[in-house]
């Protein structure tokens, strides 16, 4: 179950974040997000550690704790996107199939021309599809 | 024995082993142990396991043989040692233990024999495999030789594994690296399927093992540096596989090994302590059953905590003791920092679930980060939750108390939120559940039914969602299940339980101690904090070091010591508001500010504060930021130490109202309407507001501020403000910066805001203002001022001049007028003023000929206005339109007005002189030549004149012919002169001593002008006199008397004079005007002897300042007669006749010229030069004068007075002579 959903802007600011937890405590999920991106400016700082992944946008596995894990996917435009679920057994194709139709829904949204570049989504159909996207993440056939 | 004596040397001494690069490295003590092959250590484990642990296969295989006879050995000893030595792949060697007494050489001997073809059969050149131990006579050098066989063995038997080894971590880490490897999919899910769920976990242990096997083994060999080094490489090893992951499957692989008392301590990497090291040497991973991972049952109460707490400590302790040098490559550093950060993360994280397990959860901060870790980590799952020993009452009555004292702390600014969880799940629920005698039914008997179930919840209300499990968590109500088996036990009761159940788990007496009190928990967990923040902080994980930062401070709070508190969540939330995380930030900032304020940290509380108010407000209650603005107020208004300034950006912003910009012009003042957004929540009193105003086209000049002095008070939300503005300089101007005073502190304001409140996340983008707010014009004229009228006024006249003030795109509101009349002019302060719009149509007036009759001064439309002091306060309706301004005038002098300049002040002063042409009504220029030339008189004013009378009065020497009044007859008048048409009066005169009488008529001539715009009115006299007359005396000229009417639009020029006049007091006459002007009749010349000529002059003209050259010509006609004198007859008198205003003489004025008396005679003058002296005019030249010769018997070429132009002098202001 993917509890929390991130766009974060490229100087590391948040553009948009959702969890989709029952519980009140979103603010864990804004810490995890954020201090993902540790790791996403490793891999980045340090392009010989990613290996082969270089030229992907998708970042795999950042964040593996015993009980959630974070998967980072970074665009062109040095926005990153953060996904944390307490799946624990994900396959990282269907990780990385969810980004690209989160990408794809995130253009659709900056490409309003009633965004502000750098600003915050607030686009309530982008959060439609967003939410969308993340029931129908559990119901994939997964591995 | 054998064993004994093999004991008794160990450990090793100096020992020379291989390490991975094949250098020899001296160990000085090797540690060994004597095992028999029976030892159940080295019962066989699965094949594929085998070559896994290798590290825990014996290094050496000792062969023990006694063998007393030749045939024995032959038979059964050597097959038998044949087969161990094929089929070990082991060193090995053989020790062949002689027990034949010494006294008995029969035995002696058969043991050397036997051990003599023992070597041949089994040693090699190479390789001495065999060695004898006489236990008798045992030989000196017997031990020496055994440990170098044994050394010899083991540092083959090391060189080979490791070789292996490496092979193995090659192979493993090529296949980490591909790209999408990772332990879920290594393998093809056929084979998980095939080989179970372990699979997967399997190989994440083997990949582990094989990287620390080998540590392990050099660490077994005491090749200290190598294992660290291989530890470190295992270390990155965690990183590239996900490092918590391998930790969790390699210690969770390793936690079911253990099950004795201090099993439970990992320390890896302490040699001298048994754990780790013992657990392989005992070979209990054989137990290493996949099996068994689900019995955790069986294992101690959290277990899996103690363990993973004992092993990352013992972990960090080996390596960070090790690696201070930092011997390795900086990133390699970073990495081992960032592990040993994570490691510690681990281990808190571990500590802080046994401390909240037995009450301390309390202590713990519901931080984002330490809910992060907590709240979804599972509970333990024993089998069946540790219940209450029967003796532990006064303990549960103590937690109770602690439970009870416990008083969660409050916020500052009185906020309130509902804390993070720490709790995966409610945990008594949880352990109640698991309970033996609990089943899950029960519990939900346990929640309801409960009357009292929200009135003391405790400190830990770990659920923030209150929906069915809103329940007492502590069941301090004691009473009700009492004695009951199945009554569920309350919270202090489990924390008992748990503390209980722990001091078994836990052998470490240290970390039992750090958990024996609150205070020791408290410690151990900032040691661990730090401990982490600290590595995080060397590592590339800058944001978890400061994250964890944030969790010192939070104890330090706790514990009072503000100051470091303080600057530790300086340090958090600098990161968080450097990135816009404000919801984390909204957690830590009032954190800071409650320290900053114990502080007394005027400055820092302040700024607090102001941040406080800019973050988003959906993060804040309204009565949460009312107490955030009320602090800044508070602190504004009272007398701080060293006033701040306060940088308000993001709560006050300001931009320009909406719509077309503020134009002025220049030089003039405005009020400028700034928008400001006030994001107080409450009403808030500016003492003093400020903005400057950057001009955009001019960067280098400083910015100008505009003030309002007035306190402002802002509402919440929009406002709008003026401030006066002062003239400001021409150019465009956007706004700069807000600067104000709230109390006794200073702000500024940076945000522009697009007129609308500043957008929350604007942090990133100071954007600065394209927009001009005011645009402040060029120089230019503001009001045109023109002679209203486009031809000449009446002179001596009182005349109506009009100003046409037009004002250009400006307004004129409360403008003045100063009049000043030029010399010659009288302003007619008796009569009013006159002003009215200016209508354009007038100016194109077609038909002049019939001029607006009785055109009334104060028509409709007219205002009249008084003159006072000079000046005239134009009224403001006039202030948009073209107006005329009418002032009655009049030119007294005779001679020509120049104008009447005329200032205009509309706060400003624009001077312009407005050049008015008076003149007379007439203009006479008469020449009197012969046969009949014309005189010429020109009407001079675009009018009607009606002629009434006119009459000439004769110079002396003329006389009127017929009646002798010297008037037409009267029949003609009145005579109306139309602008377009000329007239003529003749008179009739004759030279007074002839008496020849010349009759004269009097006729008016009609003729269209199409050439000539203005009307002329011609006077010709068409008269031959014929007869000359000596008379000069009385009067030298005749003038032309006319009487007459005007009636003209003053919008054109000369008209009736001001009404006034007309009110004079003999009314009919006056109501004719009198023209006079002068004729001067010049007799004809009779007899003319001499002729005076004028040279033309040079064609490039005549300049002011330049010499020129005059020449005459003199010339005589006839002979003289013999009457004149005989002196000097051919010397002639000249004198050159100047204007001294306008010429000067360099040369004789006055002198004789020879002339001689004959006829045809010529004389030029070359020596006169002269100078024109100043100006630039129409004169007339000088003249050359013969005074002793009479008038009439001078002709003249040209005959008339005649002007020549002088023009201005050149540019330079030499006035040198040319060479």
């Amino acid at each position: 179950m993917i509890v929390c959903l991130a766009v974060v802007g490229h100087q590391n600011n948040p553009l948009y974040i959702q969890s989709f937890t029952e519980a009140d405590d979103a603010l864990k999920l804004h810490h995890i997000v954020h201090c993902s991106l540790d790791v996403v400016d490793e891999r980045v700082n340090n392009p010989k550690k990613s290996g082969p992944t270089i030229n992907e946008a998708f970042l795999g596995l950042l964040y593996p704790t015993e009980n959630y894990k974070v998967y980072g996917y970074l665009t062109n435009t040095k926005v990153k996107f953060i996904l944390v679920t307490t799946d624990l057994d994900v396959r990282d194709a269907d990780v990385r199939n969810f980004f690209r139709r989160f990408h794809a829904a995130y253009v659709d949204a900056v490409t309003n021309p009633f965004h502000v570049p750098g600003k915050k989504i607030t686009s309530k159909i982008f959060a439609e599809r967003v939410s969308t996207m993340v029931k129908s993440f559990g119901l994939s056939p997964a591995s | 024995m054998v064993k004994k004596g093999f004991e008794e040397r160990l450990p090793f001494k100096r020992a020379f082993l291989n390490n991975k690069t094949r250098n020899p490295v001296l160990v000085e003590e090797l540690p060994a142990e004597f095992i028999l092959t029976t030892d159940a250590r080295l019962r066989s484990r699965f094949p594929q396991e085998q070559s896994l642990f290798w590290f825990r296969e014996p290094y050496a295989t000792i062969v023990l043989v006694t063998c007393e006879d030749l045939d024995e050995f032959k038979n059964i000893l050597k097959p038998r040692l044949k087969l161990i030595v094929q089929n070990d792949e082991r060193e090995w060697f053989i020790v062949f233990v002689s027990k034949a007494p010494a006294h008995n050489d029969q035995a002696t001997k058969m043991a050397k024999k036997v051990y003599a073809k023992l070597e041949v059969d089994f040693s090699s050149k190479k390789r001495e495999r065999c060695c004898k131990l006489d236990i008798n006579a045992p030989e000196a050098n017997f031990w020496d030789d055994l440990e170098t066989k044994i050394m010899e063995c083991i540092r083959n038997t090391l060189d080979r594994r490791i070789q292996f080894y490496e092979e193995e971590i090659r192979k493993l880490s090529e296949q980490r690296f591909m790209p999408v490897w990772n332990f879920c999919n290594f393998f093809h899910p056929e084979e998980v399927k095939r080989y179970g769920w372990y699979i997967p976990l399997y190989y994440a242990a083997a990949n582990l093992m094989v990287e620390e096997s080998l540590a392990f083994m050099f660490e077994i060999a005491h090749l200290h540096e190598d294992a660290l080094r291989e530890y470190d490489e295992l270390e990155l090893c965690y990183l590239e596989t996900g490092a918590q992951r391998v930790c969790q499957y390699g210690w969770k692989a390793r936690e079911f090994g253990g099950v004795e008392q201090g099993d439970d301590q990992a320390t890896l990497l302490e040699p001298a302590r048994k754990p780790l090291t013992q657990i392989v040497h005992d070979d209990s991973f054989r137990e290493f059953e996949f099996g068994s991972i689900y019995l955790p049952s069986m294992l101690p109460f959290c277990m899996r905590e103690v363990w993973v707490i004992t092993a990352c400590l013992a972990l960090i302790d080996a390596t960070a003791s090790h690696y201070k040098d930092g011997l390795a490559a900086p990133d390699v550093e970073k990495e081992f920092y960032r592990v040993q950060g994570e490691i510690y993360t681990l281990c808190r994280t571990k500590f802080m679930r046994l401390g909240y397990l037995i009450g301390y959860g309390s202590d713990i901060e519901r931080s984002p980060v330490n809910s992060a870790s907590l709240s979804m980590l599972p509970w333990p799952k024993p089998a069946v939750w540790p219940s209450l020993p029967s003796n532990a009452s006064s303990e549960v009555l103590a937690k109770e108390k602690m439970i009870l004292q416990d008083s969660p702390r409050h916020k500052h600014f009185g906020i309130q939120r509902k804390p993070l969880p720490l709790e995966p799940s409610v945990l008594l629920r949880e352990a109640n559940r698991r309970r033996a005698s609990l089943s899950a039914g029960n519990m939900s008997e346990l929640f309801d039914g409960r009357p009292n179930a929200n009135d003391s919840s405790g400190p830990l209300s770990p659920l923030p969602k209150v929906n069915s499990v809103s329940m007492s968590r502590t069941f301090s109500s004691p009473g009700n299940f009492e004695g009951s088996i199945d009554r569920p036990m309350r919270l202090a009761e489990i924390y008992v339980a748990a503390e209980h159940a722990l001091r078994n788990t836990i052998s470490d007496v240290k970390l039992w101690e750090s958990l024996s009190s609150i205070e020791k928990f408290e410690q151990k967990y900032l040691d661990l904090s730090k401990g982490a923040a600290n590595n995080y902080h060397r590592s590339w994980w800058k944001r978890h070091g400061v994250v964890l930062d944030g969790e010192i401070a939070a104890v330090y709070h706790k514990h009072e010591n503000y100051d470091f508190a303080a600057n530790l969540y300086e340090k958090v939330c600098a990161l968080y508001a450097g990135e816009g995380w404000e919801n984390l930030l909204a957690e830590v900032l009032p954190n800071l500010a409650e320290c900053q304020k114990i502080q007394n940290d005027q400055a820092g509380y302040l700024s607090s504060c102001v941040r406080l108010l800019s973050l988003d407000k959906g993060l804040f209650l309204t009565k949460e930021r009312q107490a955030f603005q009320s602090e800044v107020v508070r602190l504004a208004h009272s007398e701080m130490e060293h006033p701040v300034p306060l940088d308000v950006s993001s709560l006050i912003t300001f931009s320009g109202n909406q719509g077309p910009l503020l134009e002025l012009c220049d030089g003039d003042p405005g009020t400028l309407s700034v928008t400001l957004w006030s994001e107080f929540p409450d009403d808030i009193t500016l003492e003093s507001l400020s903005l400057t105003l950057t001009a955009t086209n001019n960067t280098d000049e400083g910015a100008k501020a505009i003030k309002s002095t007035e306190a402002i008070v802002l509402r919440p939300g929009r406002n709008i403000i003026t401030l006066p503005l002062p003239p400001q300089k021409p150019g465009s101007y956007v706004l700069g910066v807000l600067t104000g005073q709230i109390g006794q502190l200073r702000f500024r304001s940076h945000s522009f805001s697009k007129g609308g409140p500043a957008d929350s996340d604007d942090f990133l983008s100071y954007e600065k203002p394209t927009r001009p707010i005011l645009k402040v014009a060029n120089p230019r004229s503001l009001v045109d001022l023109a002679a209203a009228v486009s031809s000449a006024l009446l002179m001596n006249e009182s005349q109506w001049v009009g100003i046409i003030v037009r004002p250009l795109n400006y307004s004129l509101k409360g403008a003045v007028l100063h009049i000043d009349a030029g010399p010659g002019l009288r302003i007619e302060e008796r009569h009013h003023f006159e002003i009215e719009k200016h209508e354009v149509g007038t100016q194109n007036m077609t038909n002049l000929d019939n001029p607006p009759e009785n055109l009334s001064p104060v028509s409709t439309g007219v205002k009249q206005l008084t003159l006072e002091d000079g000046k005239i306060k134009l009224p403001d309706w006039t202030s948009n339109i073209t107006s005329v301004l009418w002032i009655p005038l009049r030119a007294v002098s005779d001679g020509l007005a120049k104008g009447t300049p005329a200032g205009f002040k509309c706060l400003r002063l624009l001077r312009r002189t407005i050049a008015v042409h008076f003149t007379d009504p007439f203009h006479v220029s008469i020449r009197v030549a012969d046969k009949c030339n014309d005189g010429t008189l020109l009407l001079q004013v675009k009018a009607s004149l009606a002629i009434y009378d006119a009459w000439l009065d004769l110079q002396d020497g003329f006389a009127h012919a017929g009646k002798g009044d010297g008037r037409p007859a009267s029949s003609f008048f009145p005579l109306i002169v139309s602008p377009k048409s000329k007239a003529g009066i003749l008179f009739s005169i004759y030279l007074a001593e002839a008496s020849a009488k010349v009759r004269f008529s009097l006729f008016v001539l009609y003729e269209s002008v199409f050439v000539e715009r203005q009307a002329g009115l011609k006077f010709v006299f068409p008269i031959h006199l014929t007869s000359a007359d000596e008379a000069k005396e009385l009067q030298p000229v005749s003038i032309l008397n006319i009487k007459y009417t005007i009636s003209g639009s003053r919008n054109l020029g000369a008209h009736t004079p001001v009404a006034e006049e007309l009110t004079g007091p003999d009314n009919v006459k006056a109501e004719h005007l009198t023209f006079r002007s002068e004729l001067v009749l010049q007799r004809p010349v009779l007899d003319p002897c001499l002729a005076v000529g004028f040279l033309s002059l040079p064609s490039s003209g005549l300049r002011v300042g330049q010499l020129v050259t005059m020449k005459w010509r003199v010339e005589r006609l006839k002979a003289l007669e013999e009457k004149v004198a005989s002196d000097n007859l051919d010397e002639v008198l000249y004198e050159v006749n100047i204007n001294p205003e306008n010429w000067m003489i360099a040369g004789r004025k006055r002198g004789y010229v020879s002339l001689s008396t004959k006829q045809g005679m010529r004389f030029e003058d070359r020596d006169l030069n002269i100078m024109p002296a100043s100006g630039c005019r129409i004169c007339p030249p000088p003249q050359l004068g013969l005074p002793n010769v009479d008038e009439a018997n001078i002709s003249c070429n040209p005959p008339g007075p005649h002007l020549v132009c002088v023009l201005p002098p050149p540019l330079s202001s030499s006035y040198c002579v040319p060479a």
